[in-house]
């Protein structure tokens, strides 16, 4: 936001060099300046005279999507800014250099860029994501001015444009008409991309003659695509086709449940369109902490002690507070540099003084970066800026399973544990397993799955395997009972992730911990087992009713033995369902249950949490239609072959007996023999 | 054509092949027309239901015969629809509760509403009440049992109920003081050998003594299963050979194959393979209580006198949290871990013993 704000600025002060001189005399120098833009813009501005140039220029901005058109080369813009403005803006980087973003990054973004810049048919598509503040926008708009590229952005329209203070009487049929005939969302940014695919943009006074190398930014998504990505998708491939330029989609990852990336541009959308995904990482808390001392630095010397700078723990404490966001980290630099804000002096580090000194000959700096170390920051609270930090699955899962371990200090030796105790002994633990698992989000009873899944790959002792499994088979044990199982979830998966890291005893000190390498991780397979577990057996109720026998009996039993008989069955769902469920490959392999990878920003499962009813075969509605619609024409999902090879001992199905065949007939006489 | 099984059920009490004394009782007992609540059980396969179906002819005559199948939606007060199909005749209904999971309770006191509700239209030749079979009793919730409990008392003038299960040990004991207990115990195998010569007889094949044994033996007192392992041999081969193999169900077969796999290898890569293979029996319908249970008596073969106590305990105490969980595969997979460190100390202490 902070980051548009200040094109915002760019443009309006490029504005007010521009017109100035023919206003001047009239309206002072804070005029309308803006009377140049489109009529709807005009009346914006013209209604709030008193107001300030900036908000004008924002209320223009949003009444008119095209005008977005914006110059970047304009670099002297932060030049005339007074001492109010946010540093944010101030600070922009405006060459490579100045960028927090990973070099690797940057060269990645700008090699795309150069390949695609130049070439005039046929347009192509980069998918920028990556946590907020990260320097995604501002990498792309770097990367474009020193590349000397038009920049067209999308700004998401204002669609009401309703003015209260205008009296009703003028407010004639046609005016009205004018106003309130808006084209929805989608068609908008169609036209947009179409235009600013043809047209270049207006040529401003003073303007270099730029080159005709266009790029078009969105970062702002209209609504309307989240709720139907398809139409993006239809949009797009009309676009790859006719577009010739660039066009650079800005995407925020989130941890909240349904990531944007994945369902704006799903994986098959991206290879058909080629869409090239470049992902960012949250800023490097280094290349945070040069940023900041370069800010603070030029504030001590031009402030002339309006400011007050930071000292370098603090700045050290706000970058770590950040969790790499560095556009909330300057902005809380900006904040508490402020002189008289009635903190107090030692309010960033509060808790700070309580922080257990282990051992008196570190030094200050040393047990600070053992507190970061430890990645929670439990023991220090940060007051300004703090945010909560979270982790991706992959990580989260990452730091449990890994389970960093520290050497303790000489001193701490002497509080080792009896000799019969002694198997338990372990080395001092570098993440706090509970914050882990708050900080990914998700259920307890998920993320033990996902534990469950992953944990058999580093472990090497069978032995340890047992306790492991024993911590998680009790922390299953905790949340069986419905009753209780909001309150014992966090008990549960402490439980399950504590015993999971205590039981590897191949890492249980910090200097046998030669890394395991890279495992690839897993989505836990049980909810799909289970699923299916469920509508087998509800299927096999449906489908056999006419044994009148139990669940239990028809599934161990008769079913398993019907596969081996010769029995006529009543119709062709029947024999599909022996030949799926009663029958089970038994040579060495199968692999009938794919492993899901979990890559790095997967988030949680967000479908697979359905499992509130476990343990008793809950008969859903849903299920229950669906089978009753998979039931005539025989299609429940075979594996092992469709009715074309069934083997010759299964008799081919009886038409004439088949009762069964029409579903909508509820009740069926039915003859006991 | 149907199964065996079905084909050549007893539909009187009369004509009951075993525990004769027994069905001579349950025909006494509505004799007079009238019969308290009961409460059928004993184990799989023992002939419970079929035994209820002839007490219930007994009662009203071959009508009770003819069942329909019926689907039936109810709405609980959390506006969720449960379906449920029950198979009733004009004078019973049976239905599985436990079918409708979690809500049961909500099943129960429904059915038994509409059931109880309606009189019996002609008392002169019928009875002046109607029966509802509930199955699966031991596999209700408690809310389910005590809602049970009350409903039992309410409509006794209008509805007698007969409930089977398994086991009464996961009934709570006010139903079971309420209710006529019938312990239907499981045939003895010279028992089992009589049923399957008559069947042989009535299909017209000779069965051989050793061959018909060997059924009933494998099948562990299981009337069904050893009619169904009969007519499966049936279908191998005929004429029957007495050392013919008899044939076993794919899962059995699989269950075997990953206790093998167990025992030949204990390290945690084979855990990810055992683990592999549970979740296929699990996809195959095959309850994680029954894959424990075959699982423990496969893996008992291997191990000797002492042993065996361990892991047997073992087996119980991870069945026992497979019933209190939620997921059983957590628990499957410790037992089997549990399982794979015991015998492999065993079998490390086993060498040691043979080099001193």
């Amino acid at each position: 936001m902070s980051k548009t704000s200040c094109r915002r600025k760019v443009t309006s002060a490029k504005i007010t060099d521009w017109v100035e001189p023919s206003f001047e005399d009239f309206f002072g120098n804070s005029g309308k300046v803006t009377s140049q833009t489109f009529g709807a813009s005009k009346r914006a501005a013209g209604k709030k005279d008193e107001s300030t140039l900036e908000n004008k220029s924002q209320s223009k901005k949003r009444a008119n999507p095209f005008s977005a058109t914006h110059c970047n080369d304009g670099g002297k813009a932060t030049s005339g800014q007074s001492q109010n403005d946010p540093w944010i803006d101030k600070y922009r980087p405006n060459i490579q250099a100045d960028l927090a973003v990973h070099k690797k990054k940057v060269e990645e973004v700008e090699t795309w860029l150069r390949a695609h810049a130049a070439k005039q048919q046929g347009g192509s598509i980069l998918l920028l994501t990556g946590p907020p503040g990260c320097g995604k926008t501002a990498t792309i708009l770097v990367l474009a001015k020193e590349m000397e590229i038009q920049v067209q952005e999308w700004i998401n329209p204002l669609m009401q444009e309703y003015k209260s203070d205008e009296p009703p009487e003028i407010f004639d049929r046609e005016m009205g008409f004018q106003i309130f005939t808006s084209q929805s969302q989608s068609a908008l940014f169609q036209d947009f991309l179409l235009r600013a695919n043809k047209y270049n943009k207006l040529q401003m006074l003073g303007e270099s003659p730029s080159t005709d190398q266009k790029l078009i930014i969105v970062d702002d998504m209209p609504n309307q695509f989240y709720r139907d990505p398809t139409i993006l998708h239809d949009i797009l491939r009309k676009f790859v086709k006719t577009g010739r330029c660039p066009l650079v989609f800005i995407i925020s990852d989130s941890l909240s449940g349904d990531s944007h990336q994945r369902r704006l541009f799903p994986k098959d959308i991206q290879d058909e369109l080629c869409v090239c995904n470049i992902s960012f990482n949250p800023v490097a808390p280094t290349s945070m902490m040069k940023v900041l001392s370069r800010i603070a630095a030029t504030e001590a010397s031009t402030s002339g002690g309006k400011f007050v700078i930071p000292d370098k723990e603090a700045l050290e404490l706000l970058c770590s507070g950040c969790s790499g966001d560095i556009r909330s980290a300057i902005n809380s630099l900006q904040f508490s540099a402020l002189k008289d804000s009635s903190l107090p002096t030692d309010f960033w580090t509060k808790k700070k003084g309580k922080q257990p000194k282990a051992s008196k000959s570190s030094s200050k700096s040393k047990s600070k970066k053992k507190s970061d170390k430890a990645g929670d920051h439990s023991d220090e609270v940060q007051a300004i800026g703090g945010k909560d930090a979270s982790l991706f699955l992959f990580r989260a899962l990452g730091k449990i399973l890994h389970c960093k371990r520290e050497a303790p200090e000489a001193e701490l030796i002497s509080h080792k544990l009896p000799s019969h105790l002694s198997q338990h002994d372990r080395d001092l633990l570098l993440v706090l397993p509970e914050a882990v698992v708050e900080k990914s989000h998700m259920r307890s009873e998920l993320f033990n799955l996902y534990l469950h899944q992953n944990y058999l790959d580093f472990f090497s002792d069978i032995d340890d395997v047992v306790r492991a499994s024993e911590y998680l088979s009790a922390a299953d044990v905790l949340t069986g009972d419905w009753n209780s199982r909001s309150t014992l979830n966090v008990y549960s998966s402490s439980v399950a992730s504590r015993g999971v890291i205590h039981s590897n005893t191949s890492r249980a000190f910090a200097n046998c911990q030669s890394g395991v390498g890279f495992r690839p991780l897993h989505k836990p397979q049980w909810l799909l087992v289970n699923r299916k577990y469920q509508e087998n057996a509800l299927a096999a109720r449906e489908l056999f009713s006419s044994f009148c026998s139990s669940p239990m009996c028809l599934q161990t039993q008769v079913v398993p033995y019907l596969a081996k008989l010769t029995n006529p069955l009543r119709n062709q769902a029947q024999i599909a369902y022996i030949q799926d469920v009663g029958r089970l490959p038994l040579k060495r392999h199968f692999e009938r249950i794919r492993l899901e990878a979990l890559t790095d920003k997967d988030p949680g499962d967000a479908d697979s949490g359905d499992e509130e009813d476990p343990a008793h075969g809950q008969v859903t509605k849903e299920t229950g239609c669906k089978l009753g619609d998979k039931t005539p024409d025989g299609s429940l999902p075979s594996s092992q072959g469709g009715e074309g090879d069934l083997p010759i001992s299964q008799p081919q199905p009886v038409t004439a007996q088949a009762i069964m065949e029409d579903e909508d007939v509820k009740i069926e006489e039915y003859d006991s023999d | 054509m149907s199964l065996w099984v079905d084909k050549y059920r007893p539909t009187s009490l009369s004509k009951l092949d075993y525990h004769k004394q027994q069905a001579a009782q349950l025909k006494n007992l509505v004799q007079c027309g009238d019969f308290p609540h009961l409460l059928v059980f004993g184990p799989s396969g023992a002939g419970k239901k079929t035994r209820i179906m002839c007490l219930l002819r007994e009662l009203y005559g071959a009508g009770v015969e003819k069942l329909r199948i019926e689907h039936q939606t109810i709405t609980t007060p959390s506006k969720k629809k449960i379906e449920i199909s029950t198979i009733a005749s004009n004078y019973h209904l049976e239905v599985n509760p436990s079918d409708a999971g979690n809500s049961d309770r909500v099943v129960i006191q429904e059915l038994l509403k509409t059931v109880a509700q309606s009189q019996q239209l002609e008392t002169s030749t019928q009875r002046d009440f109607k029966v509802v079979l509930l199955t699966e009793v031991d596999k209700l919730t408690k809310d389910a049992q005590h809602a049970l409990r009350r409903t039992m008392e309410k409509y006794m003038s209008t509805c007698r109920l007969i409930l089977c299960c398994n086991s009464t040990s996961k009934v709570i004991s006010p139903i079971r003081s309420r209710c006529l207990a019938v312990r239907v115990p499981a045939p003895s195998t010279d028992e089992i050998c009589t049923v399957l010569f008559n069947v042989c007889k009535k299909e017209g094949l000779s069965l051989p003594q050793e061959l018909a044994r060997k059924i009933a033996e494998k099948s562990g007192r299981n009337l069904r299963k050893a009619l169904l392992i009969c007519e499966a041999c049936r279908v191998q081969q005929y004429p029957f050979s007495s050392d013919q193999d008899l044939p076993e169900t794919d899962w059995e077969v699989y269950v075997k194959e990953t206790a093998n796999a167990i025992v030949s290898q204990q390290t945690p890569q084979r855990l990810l393979e055992v683990r592999g293979r549970l979740y296929e029996l699990l996809t195959h319908c095959i309850p994680p209580e029954i894959i424990m249970k075959s699982l423990l008596s496969e893996l008992l073969n291997n191990c000797d006198g002492q042993l065996k106590g361990e892991v047997a305990q073992m087996a119980a105490h991870y069945e026992h949290r497979l019933q209190l969980g939620s997921k059983a595969i957590y628990h499957l997979e410790a037992f089997v871990a549990k399982f794979m460190a015991i015998y492999k100390r065993f079998m490390e202490d086993g060498l040691e013993a043979m080099m001193f």
